[in-house]
């Protein structure tokens, strides 16, 4: 089940009758969206582009995942449309996380939410670039979280495993909660309809860790 | 609190509760895969293509415990298997039929492959009328949804959004489509194989294969093909009831029957010490004849 390539612009009022809480359900899912996707930022290698990224600090720092990035030369394009060179900071192949720095300030940040007491069944979305359309929506529930799921490669670490479409194009995006919260970087697929996230608890690690 | 929030709150319950009454069952040398608790007396019910062997089984409990399990019987014509565990104080969820249950409606697929409980979220796609599987099986409805069958999940059921069971989910009853066998098709064959450790099917003892009726019966008779009897075994119901070689069978019980799966499925356990009327083409004529029925070994 999945919300394809949601737009980010509303299309006008249009009355169709139905339920008043379908319709509170619809807003509260743009809600969290509009917190969220300012920090979406698109990864591109001259006019090609390679994945997502998520706004972690106001000053230019960006998380994506290290295969986003691995032996390009990434330019950042923001939301607003403007386009940054940017330098590779922090690289980890094993964990397949990078942070990239732009020169830019004032930038739009995300909400970390709390990704160590997520629970199968919960709402959850995934917002990137998959095969590169922008600003693409994926809705679905967290499957299971943890390390040892079955399936998916990699099985000693910890992943958020959600059910909903991700496809290349996804990676590096924020995987979000309700409220709009960054609980994930989106990593991998497992599956047509299984997408496979890092906790945002090991993103902040990562960053403690290379920062150290 | 926003909708989107109750939602997902009402989900993420949903499988906490059910997940009390989900175990790991470990019956086959791939993957483990998920069953769920029937009853308070240690009464497991899962896929019967999940457990490929009769001995050594073990289920995972919610609490963290394996402890061995036997098989009590499966119908693999319906991918049905139970299991009992000397396990107590087992969470019995609730199990209900498919009342109220609409296309549209929101669905999750729950399993216990490894430790912890899953779940896939997805609509119910088609509810449809009896059906009967490749193996015969009769399903009291079609229930098909598009929710993800993540490994293990066989076995496993398929939960409302208030945390009711509607029935387990197969993956192979139908290759490419998650189809759930509905707790009105599973309560009789629990039942059934808790008394008699099997289910009872009826025999006739023929071999058949299809044939195109001439085109006069085919109008006359509403359909385009019969079975042609190619094998009539030695004192079986079939050749004590008159049966021959040739006779081409067109109806059992008033239901006709075209391809050997519907003589199959229309030979069903409360038919076994009965007779069944069947119709057939003989000489280019059509005849009746009462058969009693036999039980298969």
């Amino acid at each position: 089940m999945g919300i394809a390539a949601a737009e980010f612009e509303a299309v006008g009022e249009i009355e169709i009758g139905g339920s008043d809480r379908l319709r509170q359900l619809n807003d509260d899912i743009s809600d969290a969206i509009d917190r969220a996707y300012h920090a979406l930022v698109q990864i591109t290698n001259g006019e090609r582009s390679i994945g997502a990224g998520t706004i972690w600090h106001s000053e230019g720092l960006i998380l994506t995942n290290a295969h986003v990035i691995h032996d390009e030369t990434p330019s950042i394009t923001l939301n607003d449309g403007r386009k940054f060179p940017a330098q590779v900071l922090y690289y980890n192949a094993e964990l397949d996380l990078a942070a990239l720095s732009i020169e830019a300030s004032g930038l739009p940040t995300i909400e970390p939410g709390d990704s160590k007491h997520l629970k199968p069944g919960q709402w959850v979305m995934a917002l990137g670039h998959p095969w590169g359309v922008r600003n693409a929506v994926s809705g679905g529930i967290v499957i299971g979280m943890g390390a040892e799921m079955p399936d998916i490669p990699f099985s000693s670490r910890e992943w958020v495993v959600v059910s909903l479409h991700m496809r290349p194009g996804h990676s590096g995006g924020p995987l979000i909660d309700t409220a709009g919260r960054l609980i994930g970087i989106n990593t991998m697929i497992s599956g047509p309809d299984v997408g496979v996230a890092i906790p945002v608890h090991v993103v902040k690690k990562f960053l403690k860790d290379s920062m150290a | 609190m926003t909708v989107l929030n109750e939602l997902s709150n009402a989900m993420a319950a949903a499988v906490e509760n059910v997940g009390a009454s989900l175990v790991r069952v470990e019956g086959r040398k791939r993957m483990s895969a998920t069953g769920v608790v029937w009853n308070s007396d240690g009464v497991i019910v899962t896929a019967s293509h999940v457990v490929t062997r009769d001995e050594e089984l073990h289920i995972g409990l919610p609490n963290g415990e394996t402890v061995p399990a036997t098989l009590v019987g499966r119908d693999p014509t319906t991918d049905v298997a139970v299991l009992r565990t000397a396990a107590k104080n087992l969470s019995v969820p609730h199990w209900t039929g498919g009342d109220g249950l609409k296309v549209g409606h929101l669905v999750l697929a729950l399993g216990r492959p490894g430790q912890n409980v899953l779940a896939t979220l997805g609509v119910v796609s088609s509810i449809a009328e009896e059906w009967h599987t490749p193996a015969g099986g009769k399903i009291d409805y079609y229930l098909q949804t598009d929710v993800t069958m993540y490994p293990g999940f066989s076995g496993g059921p398929l939960v409302g959004v208030g945390g009711e069971i509607y029935g387990i989910n197969s993956s192979t009853l139908l290759r490419g489509v998650s189809v759930t066998i509905p707790t009105t098709t599973i309560a009789p064959i629990v039942d059934t194989l808790l008394k008699h450790g099997k289910l009872r099917r009826g025999y006739l003892g023929v071999g058949s294969q299809p044939v195109r009726l001439p085109a006069a019966l085919e109008q006359q008779l509403g359909q385009e093909t019969g079975l042609l009897l190619v094998a009539v075994e030695p004192n079986s119901p079939a050749e004590k009831g008159g049966l021959m070689l040739g006779d081409v069978i067109v109806a059992l019980d008033g239901h006709p029957v075209r391809v050997p799966d519907e003589l199959l499925a229309g030979l069903t356990g409360d038919k076994v010490g009965k007779d069944a009327k069947i119709k057939l083409v003989r000489g280019g004529q059509i005849h009746e004849v009462n058969i009693t029925v036999g039980e298969r070994q």
